[in-house]
């Protein structure tokens, strides 16, 4: 039988969710093939129990691959075990997280090397007569479109949060089968020498899990700016995020980017504060449940894609909001 | 050292989406009158390249594939400071997917002969599906760095950083190698000086067939591996819910109390 093979990653404490998003990809293709299973291919150190986990969330049978060099992940170890597990387990299709790991590095470089069609940052797919057609944005989100890739194997990378992880199904059996190889004889020709810790110690929510995000774009003119949505954020106990001029000029770390080339975000609120609403942003925000825009040009492409709409000068808006929610924080 | 940057031209991304149109036949934008431009992390590798000639010596040259055209954005990169150029162009360039433009790229490189680092922009601003880099150094057989913003040390063993989630690491690799750019506040994209222009367009610019590389390009036209079968532009918008009131300090209030009614905050 063939298989959709999912590409994992975890530690011994957590799945990313990423991991969780693709077996549910590949769940989902599988079915669609019809006649075809769901695997995972799981590195980590001390991560069995996630491989079982990684069953009851929709994989059929999880090759693992557990060894304590793996806690820390190079990319061309990565590379290495996902070929060896490529090229002896010749699934139908393999499918990769699109991120900076799989999507930057390793999806392509497996593709090349077994003459794959390859398709990155998919947001869905369509099946018929078994033939898979990819759905994907392009222009930076202004158009969608639907890709071929032909080849032995096909390699796609899916975007985040395109699809949703399955519930735990703690009913699901599965095999997980260990794979016989020593990660370590894969020898890295790039390695990281330094790891260096510079993100201040953050209050408040991270950008993935908060409720309510706000971000900045090139309308808030400075770093100083920029304090003042970190006060409205800690008012409503919200993250901070920012568009790319706004990580390039430092005002917010760049881990913080919200967008295609960013993160991919979708909390409950979104408040977007002189960002113009370019596509390639929205990419990232777009999934909020409820987005508002406070700019001061009525023209804006963001009054296109937002719910709620503020238009003024931030500076003459935001101080404001800021006490007004300290007073309703305050009536309770 | 000497670095080659891969650069594409494309269509402005910035074009606004009410202005963005497609040929569904051919499944590209229509160019109409809009600029073209370095595609952005291109034009980041350029400034990587010249920050580390700035660093630590040596030469940078430019290589992309396109249409007379490209020419141009050649000469834009000159004038950043580069400080050779080619123009690889040839009918039988156009429609090669991304292991086609690897091939294209890698015989180019074995022409200029000897290079230490390659850089490539992380993901093209038009179609970003990000594989010509890594795909380059598998072509070229030489170690490949992904996702990194800066040269941080260039003897005998390269150092690159490469930002994360909470800073940043240095990778080490040795040379030659490729690698794919992203940005960060250390590669800002300068602009090219008047004096930088002028030079950049005493700088003779060849141009490299097909022929000229040895390439045929007979079995990457056939054997395409990546096709796009469909293109539309998606219809978006949502009705947008202006908050009204007199004064700024009045909308504030508004939207505050309408957020509240949205059980939102
Ligand atoms: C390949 C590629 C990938 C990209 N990836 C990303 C990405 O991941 N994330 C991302 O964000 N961008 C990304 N971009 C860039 C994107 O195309 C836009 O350039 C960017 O998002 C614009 O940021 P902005 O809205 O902050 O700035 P601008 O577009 O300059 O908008 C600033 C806005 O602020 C408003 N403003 C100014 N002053 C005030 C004031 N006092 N009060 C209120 N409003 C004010 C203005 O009216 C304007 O609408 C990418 C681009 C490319 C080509």
């Amino acid at each position: 039988m063939t298989s959709v093979l999912a590409f994992c990653t975890a530690t011994v404490t957590s799945i990313p969710r990423s991991a969780l998003e693709v077996v549910a990809a590949a769940r989902s293709l599988a079915q669609q093939l019809g006649g075809v299973s769901a695997q995972a291919l799981l590195l980590g150190a001390r991560v069995e129990q996630q491989a079982y986990a990684l069953i009851q969330h929709g994989a059929d049978e999880v090759f693992l691959v557990d060894h304590p060099s793996l806690a820390s992940l190079e990319d061309e170890v990565a590379l290495g075990v996902a070929e060896y597990v490529v090229r002896q387990m010749t699934p139908q299709v393999v499918l990769f997280p699109h991120d900076d790991l799989a999507g930057g590095h390793v999806a392509p470089r497996l593709a090349y090397r077994l003459k794959a069609g390859i398709v990155t940052d998919c947001t869905g797919f369509a099946v018929q007569d078994h033939e898979i057609r990819w759905l994907r944005p392009v222009y930076g989100g202004k158009a969608m479109a639907y890709f071929r890739a032909q080849g032995p194997i096909q390699v796609a990378t899916v975007r985040s949060r395109a699809f949703e992880p399955l519930p735990a199904d703690p009913s699901r059996r599965g095999e997980v089968r260990p794979v016989d190889i020593n990660p370590e004889t894969f020898l890295p020709t790039v390695r990281a020498v330094e790891r260096v810790e510079t993100a201040e110690v953050e209050e408040g929510p991270s950008l993935d899990r908060a409720e309510i995000i706000v971000s900045g774009g090139r309308g808030m003119g400075s770093a100083e700016g920029f304090q003042v949505l970190h006060d409205l954020a800690r008012v409503l106990g919200a993250a901070v995020g920012g568009s790319r001029p706004a990580a390039d000029m430092g005002w917010v770390p760049h881990s913080h980017l919200v967008g295609q080339t960013g993160k991919i975000v979708a909390p409950k609120l979104y408040i977007a504060v002189g960002i113009s609403g370019a596509t390639q942003h929205m990419a990232g925000a777009g999934s909020s449940k409820t987005i508002v825009a406070i700019n001061k040009d009525p023209d804006a492409p963001i009054f296109k894609l937002a719910h709620i709409g503020v238009v003024s000068e931030w500076e003459k808006v935001i101080p404001p909001l800021i006490q007004i929610f300290r007073e309703m924080r305050s009536q309770g | 050292m000497h670095i080659v940057v891969c650069i594409k031209q494309i269509i402005d991304p910035e074009v606004p989406f009410h202005l963005f149109r497609i040929d569904p036949v051919t499944k590209t934008q229509i160019r109409g009158s809009h600029p073209l431009v370095i595609s952005l992390y291109d034009e980041v590798a350029v400034e990587v390249a010249i920050q580390a000639k700035e660093k630590f010596g040596g030469r940078v040259t430019v290589i992309t594939i396109g249409t007379k055209e490209a020419v141009q954005a050649l000469h834009q990169a000159l004038a950043m400071g580069a400080d050779a150029a080619v123009l690889l162009s040839d009918p039988a360039f156009e429609g090669v997917d991304s292991f086609g433009k690897a091939r294209i790229l890698a015989a180019a490189l074995r022409k200029i002969g000897s290079f230490d680092l390659v850089l490539c922009g992380r993901q093209a601003g038009d179609v970003e599906m990000g594989l010509v880099g890594p795909f380059l150094a598998e072509e070229l057989g030489i170690p490949c760095a992904t996702l990194v913003s800066n040269v941080v040390s260039g003897n005998g063993k390269i150092r690159l950083k490469r930002p994360t989630e909470t800073g940043y690491e240095v990778l080490e690799a040795p040379l030659p190698c490729l690698a794919t750019i992203t940005n960060d506040e250390t590669n800002v994209p300068r602009y090219a000086s008047v004096k930088g222009i002028r030079a950049a367009m005493r700088v003779p610019i060849p141009t490299w067939s097909a022929a000229d590389l040895g390439l045929d390009l007979a079995r990457s036209q056939e054997e395409r591996r990546i096709e796009i079968d469909e293109m539309w532009i998606p219809q978006r918008e949502i009705r947008c819910e202006l908050i009204s009131g007199e004064s700024a300090e009045e909308r504030a209030r508004n939207l505050a109390l309408r957020l509240r009614e949205l059980g939102l905050i």
